[in-house]
C-alpha cells in the first residue's frame, strides 16, 4: 500500500509511532516504509519532535536543594579523578621513556598546582581519600614528609615532598614566583633550637630534586626557602637574603 | 537563526541554547545556572514519570549528569533546548523504572489512586508553559482541546512509555476503551497541530 496516497492515515500511523502505542508488527512494517521512503520518515520525526515537547509542559516541583549538592559533588570527584588519571598517564609514558621513573607521589601533582590556596593540602587530601584512590597510594613511593610552603601572602608557593626509598626531597613550583636570573632560592630545614641547615639550592626548572636523608628532615618542623645571590650562600654559611617561602613539614600518615 | 543576534531581549531558547552550549565547554557556572532555570521544571516532569519523589530527584541527578557529558552533541539534535532536556529526563526517568520493574506490583496500588484522582478531575489542563518551545505552545493548545481523560491518557501513554494494554490494566478501564481515547486524541492533535505547522 502507498502510504503517502493516504496523508492523514501516514500522520495517524505517524503520530502512533512517536506515541509509542503503534505496537508490535505493525511498527516493524511503519518502521520499514520510513526506512525506504523519505515522505513516510518526514511524518514521524515530525511527529516526535511534536510530541517530544509533552515533556516541557508539566507543573514545575522544587527539588530538594541536596540534589544540586549531589550533582556538583559527583563532577568535582570526576574532575579530580580525570586529573589524577591523567597524571598517572604522564608519569607512566615519563617512566617508559626514563630509567629512572617519576615519582607516584606526583600525580596528583596536578591538583596542588590548580589549588593556590593555603588550603590546598588539606583539600587534596581529602579528595584523594575521598576518591577511595588507596590503591594509587599503596603503589606511590613511599612520601613520608609533605610540606606546603606559602609566601607571605599565605599563597601556596612550592610542594615538598621527601622520598625516602630514593632519598629525594622532590620540589614542586605551584606559584608564579620568579627569582630573575641573577638570584637563586635556596631551601633550608628550620631544626628547633638549631641553626637553618641548608638543603640545596634550587635551579629554575619547575620541579626538581635535591638528595637528602631521612637525618636531614627527621624532626624538621619548618622548611624555608629564601632568596639568595646567584649559586646560593658558600656551604657552611647560613641564609643571609630574606625568606621567600616556608611552612610546617609534615609527617604523612597514610 | 540562532547566527542572527535578535534585535530584541533574546528568547528562553536562545538563553537556554547559549548555556547548553557553553556546558559542552565545561562550564560548571552554566551548569548551574541551567539547573537554576530548568530543575523545578524537569522535576515535575520527573515526578510525573516515576511518581515518588525520591526516585525523581534521582532522575534529575543523573539526567544533569548526562547534559554535562553530552551538551557538546546537543545542537546536532536540531531539537528546542527545553524539549531536548526533557528527553533525556524521560529517558532516564524510564530507565529508572525499568530498574524497577520488580517493585511495580507495589507500585500499581499507589498509581491506581493517583490516577483515580486524575482521571475523575475536570482540571484544566495544569500544563505549565514557562521557558516552553513554541512548539511546547502549540502542542499545549492543542491538548487542551482534548477532553482531559483524552488527555491523560496520550500524556500518560508517551510519558511512561505504555501500550493500550498496559494503560487499560492500570487504568482500570476495558481496552477498547482506551484504544479509541487515544485515537480520537490522536486524531484531534493531528487537525489541530497541521493548523500550527
Amino acid at each position: 500500500m502507498k502510504l503517502t496516497a493516504h496523508p492523514e492515515l501516514l500522520e495517524l500511523l505517524a503520530a502512533s509511532h512517536a506515541l509509542g502505542t503503534l505496537r508490535g508488527g505493525a511498527r516493524r512494517r511503519f518502521e520499514a516504509l520510513a526506512r525506504e521512503q523519505a515522505p513516510v520518515r518526514a511524518a514521524a520525526l515530525v511527529w516526535q519532535s511534536r510530541l517530544a515537547s509533552m515533556t516541557e509542559l508539566q507543573s514545575p516541583i522544587v527539588p530538594d536543594a541536596a540534589v544540586w549538592t549531589r550533582i556538583r559533588n559527583i563532577i568535582d570527584a570526576e574532575k579530580a579523578q580525570h586529573a589524577i588519571e591523567r597524571q598517572r598517564d604522564d608519569a607512566n609514558a615519563r617512566a617508559a621513556a626514563k630509567p629512572q621513573p617519576q615519582g607516584g607521589w606526583l600525580r596528583s601533582l596536578a591538583l596542588w598546582r590548580g589549588a593556590t590556596a593555603a588550603g590546598a593540602l588539606a583539600t587534596v587530601l581529602a579528595v584523594v581519600v575521598g576518591l577511595n584512590l588507596r590503591d594509587q597510594l599503596v603503589n606511590a613511593p613511599a612520601v613520608q614528609y609533605v610540606a606546603v610552603l606559602s609566601d607571605d601572602q599565605a599563597a601556596a608557593s612550592m610542594l615538598v615532598t621527601f622520598d625516602p626509598k630514593k632519598k629525594q626531597l622532590v620540589l614542586q613550583r605551584v606559584g608564579s614566583y620568579s627569582e630573575g636570573t641573577d638570584k637563586s632560592l635556596q631551601l633550608w630545614a628550620l631544626p628547633p633550637g638549631g641553626a637553618p641547615r641548608s638543603l640545596g639550592v634550587l635551579d629554575n626548572a619547575p620541579a626538581l630534586r635535591l638528595a637528602a636523608s631521612e637525618s636531614d628532615v627527621h624532626q624538621v618542623p619548618t622548611l624555608a626557602v629564601t632568596l639568595e645571590a646567584k649559586g646560593g650562600v658558600p656551604p657552611g654559611s647560613g641564609p643571609k637574603g630574606p625568606i621567600v617561602f616556608k611552612g610546617a613539614l609534615i609527617e604523612k600518615t597514610i | 537563526m540562532p547566527d542572527n543576534p535578535p534585535m530584541t531581549a533574546p528568547s528562553p531558547d536562545a538563553e537556554l541554547m547559549a548555556l547548553i552550549d557553553r556546558i559542552g565547554h565545561r562550564d560548571e557556572a552554566a551548569l548551574r545556572q541551567l539547573y537554576d532555570r530548568t530543575a523545578p521544571k524537569l522535576m515535575g516532569l520527573a515526578m510525573r514519570v516515576v511518581r515518588q519523589r525520591e526516585w525523581a530527584e534521582d532522575v534529575l541527578q543523573e539526567a544533569f549528569l548526562t547534559v554535562w557529558r553530552v551538551a557538546g552533541d546537543y545542537r546536532a539534535t536540531l531539537s528546542p533546548p527545553l524539549a531536548w532536556l526533557g528527553l533525556i529526563v524521560r529517558s532516564r526517568a524510564l530507565d529508572l523504572l525499568r530498574r524497577r520493574t520488580a517493585d511495580r506490583a507495589q507500585l500499581t496500588q499507589e498509581f491506581d489512586e493517583l490516577m483515580a484522582d486524575t482521571l475523575e478531575s475536570d482540571a484544566p489542563n495544569p500544563a505549565d508553559t514557562a521557558d516552553a518551545s513554541e512548539q511546547a505552545w502549540a502542542l499545549h493548545q492543542c491538548l487542551s482541546q482534548l477532553e482531559s481523560k483524552q488527555r491523560e491518557v496520550v500524556s500518560l501513554a508517551y510519558l511512561r512509555e505504555m501500550s493500550h494494554g498496559e494503560l487499560a490494566e492500570q487504568l482500570k478501564l476495558p481496552l477498547g476503551t482506551v484504544k479509541t481515547w487515544i485515537r480520537r486524541g490522536l486524531e484531534k492533535l493531528r487537525t489541530c497541530m497541521g493548523r500550527f505547522a
